[in-house]
């Protein structure tokens, strides 16, 4: 039976279309590419990566004769050494050091032999030493020599130039060095041990609150953790495209021994 | 293409994160800060013998390596402070560097002598624990390492080694004697008295098994304190270094004969001995259980000089576990099971202690350069090592961690003691 053509042709009328269909496969496609693309990475997610990077425990062996391997150890002596090598080139350094501590990164030169020389150690050896210091180093093999990194870098670093954001590490370093733990808490509980500490920072590196928001259950290691943020406080200023957020939100501190 | 799905999917989530979280661990466990104030007295009995409690829980709590326990002198708070949170100055005792304070009260009553332990965590400014106990009069060391016991055990979840039994020979004249003390070395009493006794070994009731020469030649006797002594082996062999194993219903020992000396392992009556070992010249001794009593250490010079092995406890399986130094001898079996400490002698011809790894054998030193010392044994709980030193002169007792920190001399009079044994 043909319609009329007013009829077949008005657009009130409803006609066999395949849009519905195309939206029903289109809405179905894409939310099996979804489940598709999500089981995809969840079957082939490699193990989590930790964004801390590993700390690698580095000591410089001082020079001498290898103890022979037959032989039993001996305790290391505590080295006596670097408070006296350190304390003459000690007073030059000094001078520059609180403005480079501010400033971060770039390693500056230290144009420092120059200035006059301070009196109390005017002798000839130390004008000498300076001046030919690098003719020394070379000749003699006297210190061990320097390993690359930065002026304020972690005795424990690993690497020479700075990775990921630095001032975050800059704070973990900082509070590590605090961070003391009595040794009467038992070996078992030491395994899942985790207690988190939120803390502020002002413009200046202050610390302006710090909170426990997730306690570890227990007192002593709850208390050392706030001890080792108190003690390594005040921090340095923070960089400026962090400073809104660490005053604002701050920063979470997940300690575990 | 999948980084891509994945923070396009994350994204709104970062969005929802506040702050960044920085993960420190790598935590340097230190003896904990301890104030232990002088003990206050309720009544004029608790006075006189606050001096008796106050040196052995001062000692316990110092030689368990777990405290730093502060000096008096520096103590800022009013000596008459109370023992309730709400009476104490936190901020006084802060400031000297404690982290917890440990508060004890004494009162004397009729025959008894009663203690109240109470402590107090400074960063928090609460009571953290509390414990009390009596004991007679007579007996105020007793309630010391009891309170510091309970203390102990608060703290670590785990018994401390002030409760438990040492015992030592001590040289007078010609004679060597056994004697039975309280950890820290006083309170003893001789076992044996006269004649030449050696090598005491402890077993978990409280027996106490021996060589002894009162035939002439040296056989095992085993006795309780104030009973008579019975043999264990007395074969016309020469038996020596006698070791029960922890669950103390067998022991270990070495028999010589002729130019060899074997190890055996016989139940606890000295009933039904096996050999372990069997190395035509060589000489196997000194027997030390591992804590599941299924392997045994031993000195052996089969390589040529002594040095520590391992072996099952059925004597197969023996594995050689030292290999630097030419004279390494009497092995002690951590009750952790870790490691084994040992006695040995290094290139400058001096008597000093190690551990080595039993997994790995990793060998550490733990003293260096103080008199010679020998014969290392381990606390029951693994903690501490007691040892004898001649730093002084006089061989004596010496306690330390088993890290070879800390070291201490016992408490105990100038007898000195040689060759301890140590049980729970």
């Amino acid at each position: 039976m043909a319609l009329h053509p007013a009829v077949s042709q008005s657009m009130l009328v409803a006609r066999p279309s395949r849009l519905g269909l195309f939206l029903g496969v289109s809405v179905g496609g894409h939310g099996l590419l979804l489940v598709f693309g999500l089981l995809y990475s969840h079957l082939t997610a490699g193990p989590r990566v930790d964004l801390n990077p590993p700390v690698i425990k580095a000591t410089l062996v001082r020079q001498g004769k290898p103890r022979d391997p037959k032989l039993l150890p001996r305790k290391e002596q505590p080295p006596p050494p670097p408070k006296e090598v350190k304390a003459p080139p000690a007073p030059p350094a000094e001078a520059p050091k609180p403005v480079e501590k501010a400033a971060i990164p770039v390693p500056v030169a230290a144009p420092q032999p120059k200035p006059a020389p301070q009196k109390g150690e005017a002798s000839g050896e130390d004008r000498r030493k300076r001046l030919f210091g690098a003719f020394d180093r070379t000749a003699k093999q006297a210190e061990p020599e320097e390993l690359e990194g930065a002026e304020d870098g972690d005795p424990d670093g690993d690497s020479a130039t700075a990775e990921g954001e630095r001032y975050y590490a800059l704070l973990s370093t900082q509070v590590r060095r605090n961070y003391d733990v009595a040794k009467s808490i038992p070996d078992a509980e030491r395994l899942y041990l985790k207690a988190q500490v939120q803390m502020r920072l002002g413009r200046a590196g202050e610390v302006l609150e710090t909170r426990l928001t997730s306690s570890s259950g227990n007192d002593l290691f709850d208390s050392a953790v706030l001890t080792a943020v108190k003690r390594a406080s005040p921090f340095s200023p923070p960089p400026d495209h962090l400073r809104d957020a660490l005053q604002k939100q701050g920063v979470v501190l997940e300690f575990r021994p | 293409m999948k980084a891509l799905l994945l923070s396009l999917l994350l994204l709104p989530l970062s969005a929802l994160a506040q702050a960044p979280v920085i993960q420190i661990s790598g935590a340097n466990f230190r003896p904990l800060p301890l104030a232990v104030p002088a003990p206050l007295s309720v009544d004029e009995g608790g006075k006189k013998l606050a001096n008796d409690f106050d040196e052995p829980f001062l000692f316990d709590l110092r030689a368990s390596g777990l405290f730093q326990v502060l000096d008096r002198a520096s103590f800022t708070a009013d000596p008459k402070e109370g023992v309730t949170a709400g009476s104490i100055n936190f901020s006084r005792w802060a400031d000297v560097g404690a982290e917890s304070i440990v508060k004890v009260q004494l009162g004397a009553e009729g025959g008894t002598l009663r203690g109240e332990l109470r402590l107090f965590n400074v960063g928090t400014g609460r009571e953290d624990f509390k414990a009390s106990h009596a004991v007679p009069t007579s007996e105020p060391r007793q309630l010391a390492h009891f309170l510091a016991d309970a203390l102990y055990r608060h703290l670590t979840r785990e018994p401390s080694p002030f409760l438990s039994r040492i015992t030592f020979v001590r040289k007078a004249g010609s004679n060597r004697d056994i004697f039975v003390a309280d950890w820290d070395g006083t309170n003893a009493r001789a076992l044996t008295s006269g004649g030449i006794h050696l090598l005491p070994a402890l077993g978990p009731d409280g027996l106490v098994a021996y060589t002894s020469y009162r035939k002439g030649r040296p056989d095992l006797y085993a006795q309780r304190p104030g009973e008579e002594a019975s043999a264990l082996v007395q074969n016309g062999q020469m038996a020596t270094g006698v070791a029960f194993s922890p669950d103390g219903k067998r022991i270990a020992y070495a028999l010589s004969q002729g130019e060899s000396t074997q190890l055996y392992v016989a139940n606890a009556d000295g009933s039904a001995p096996k050999r372990l070992t069997d190395t035509p010249f060589g000489i196997n001794s000194s027997p030390s259980w591992s804590p599941d009593g299924k392997r045994i250490a031993f000195v052996s010079n089969r390589g040529g000089s002594p040095q520590i092995y391992v072996m099952n406890a059925d004597g197969s399986n023996p594995r050689r576990l030292t290999f630097q130094g030419n004279y390494n001898q009497t092995p002690d079996w951590s009750p952790r099971g870790d490691l084994i400490a040992f006695t040995a002698r290094d290139e400058r011809n001096a008597f000093d202690l190690f551990s080595v790894e039993v997994e790995t054998g990793k060998i550490t030193r733990l003293t260096q350069d103080q008199g010679n010392n020998e014969e290392p044994v381990f606390s029951p709980n693994g903690r501490l090592i007691l040892f004898t030193s001649t730093r002084d002169g006089t061989p004596r007792l010496y306690v330390m961690t088993k890290e070879g920190t800390n070291q201490l001399p016992l408490p105990m009079d100038k007898g000195g003691g040689l060759t301890p044994d140590w049980a729970p």
